[in-house]
């Protein structure tokens, strides 16, 4: 058996991981596994979905398109919108190192990636899921409460900023509680604090968005945020999941 | 500390723009902001030599300054809530600065309850430990972008636009002598207290 095969290893799901490969070949496999895994399962996905659907139905019926003032709309809607993003993405994003633990794959994986490129992966995939959530739940809302997206462009960057940054920090998260004691309860209680820096500009960002204003400075804000998190993400990845 | 009470209540006179004597507040709560920002920096540090050296007295150190910066944490908002009923008329209105301080409070809250969700000591003090320096790097968006995103009624009397600390000199003299003892006050506190776990763990054996 070459070397090469030696520290390889092909999971279950197909994909193949290789400590050789370069960095983001070794970070899209991990996506793809993640991803294949669960276009089998469809647990996560399901899961997520519903509750963004079920949640967006109860928000709709509780306050509808007319039960605010015109001028009150864009403040209650940003709010509404991206409780129902964190809670959805709270549903599904947890996941991603405690499966691993979950199936005992956790240690095949621990020898075979450095912590940095699983950890880069994994937040890919999640970046994925927060995109599906995404584009169910804000046409959605648009249609159900009338909201109307006065600069589209504002708003499209500013999901996919706070999107970003959700998914780095909950996946982050998620290999820190893997091996705690009610992860779940704990991902939530963890997990809302360190966010809300990142919901609060991204729901200034998303009122100016609807009120049809490009949010510039939350813009920078969110960018900024979500570089800090990249960076002491990766430099904290080996710590968190360490054995 | 007393000579700092005393001064804070007895030389400066209370500022212009202020209700009554509530600009007094400024020797306290500002302080005890600053204290329990202090007390997450140490932690940060302590945390970040724990990971390097793999020493528990770093985490019992870590450890203590989060708990001792959650005590000054809920000083600030107590006093914040004074100074709130008195100027705006309501103990809590949801100002930028209010909730921005109550979530670092959140945040280092949850901090406690990620290291009792551990058993294992040497994992909890290294989860712990990562989660403190992470808090580390969030923190100044709470502290000092978040607040600024959006309007706030909070005075801007050490840290504003202008770049210049906004007091008369009794009042500065004050002020930088009540940082200078809660300060003190804190690394007494924190010495006791890491030292008291220090004690527990060799106990324990």
């Amino acid at each position: 058996m070459s070397e090469e095969k030696a520290d390889s290893r092909t999971t279950a799901h197909g994909s193949r991981l290789t400590a050789h490969g370069s960095a983001l070949s070794s970070v899209l496999a991990v996506a793809a596994k993640d991803a294949t895994a669960e276009l089998r399962r469809r647990t996560a996905l399901v899961a997520v979905l519903f509750f963004a659907v079920t949640a967006l139905a109860l928000v709709s019926f509780a306050i509808g398109p007319f039960g605010l003032p015109a001028d009150d709309r864009p403040p209650v809607q940003a709010a509404l919108l991206w409780i129902i993003l964190f809670f959805a993405a709270a549903t599904g994003l947890p996941r991603a190192f405690a499966h691993e633990e979950e199936t005992g794959t956790a240690l095949a994986l621990r020898k075979t990636l450095p912590a940095a490129r699983v950890l880069a992966g994994k937040a890919l995939f999640n970046f994925g899921l927060f995109l599906a959530i995404a584009a169910v739940t804000v046409p959605g809302f648009g249609v159900l409460l009338e909201a109307s997206f006065g600069s589209p462009a504002g708003l499209a960057a500013t999901v996919l900023a706070g999107g970003y940054g959700l998914a780095v920090v909950s996946t982050f998260l998620s290999a820190l509680s893997a091996r705690a004691g009610q992860r779940h309860v704990l991902f939530v209680l963890i997990a809302f604090p360190l966010l809300s820096p990142l919901l609060l500009t991204a729901i200034s960002a998303t009122v100016e968005a609807l009120r049809g204003g490009f949010p510039g400075t939350a813009l920078r804000v969110l960018i900024a945020y979500d570089g800090a998190a990249t960076c002491a993400a990766y430099l904290l990845a080996a710590v968190a999941w360490e054995e | 500390m007393a000579a700092v009470v005393a001064a804070a209540f007895l030389w400066p006179e209370p500022a212009k723009g202020f209700l009554g004597e509530s600009s007094r507040i400024v020797f306290f709560h500002v302080p005890c902001a600053w204290t329990s920002s202090l007390a997450f920096v140490v932690a940060a540090a302590y945390s970040l030599a724990y990971l390097i050296r793999r020493n528990p007295w770093h985490d019992e150190v870590a450890h203590s300054a989060v708990r001792i910066g959650l005590l000054f944490g809920v000083l600030t908002l107590i006093t914040g809530s004074l100074f709130a009923s008195i100027m705006w008329g309501t103990w809590w209105n949801w100002d930028p600065r209010e909730s921005s301080y109550l979530l670092l409070v959140f945040l280092y809250a949850a901090y406690l309850f990620l290291r009792a969700a551990i058993d294992d000591p040497e994992r909890r003090a290294r989860i712990a430990a990562a989660y403190a320096l992470f808090g580390a790097v969030i923190m100044p968006f709470l502290v000092f972008v978040a607040p600024r995103v959006t309007a706030s009624l909070h005075p801007q009397t050490v840290i504003n636009p202008q770049g210049k600390i906004l007091m008369d000199t009794p009042t500065r003299v004050v002020f930088f002598d009540a940082l200078a003892a809660f300060s003190g006050l804190f690394l007494w506190m924190l010495s006791l207290d890491a030292r008291a776990a220090r004690a527990e763990r060799r106990a324990k054996g």
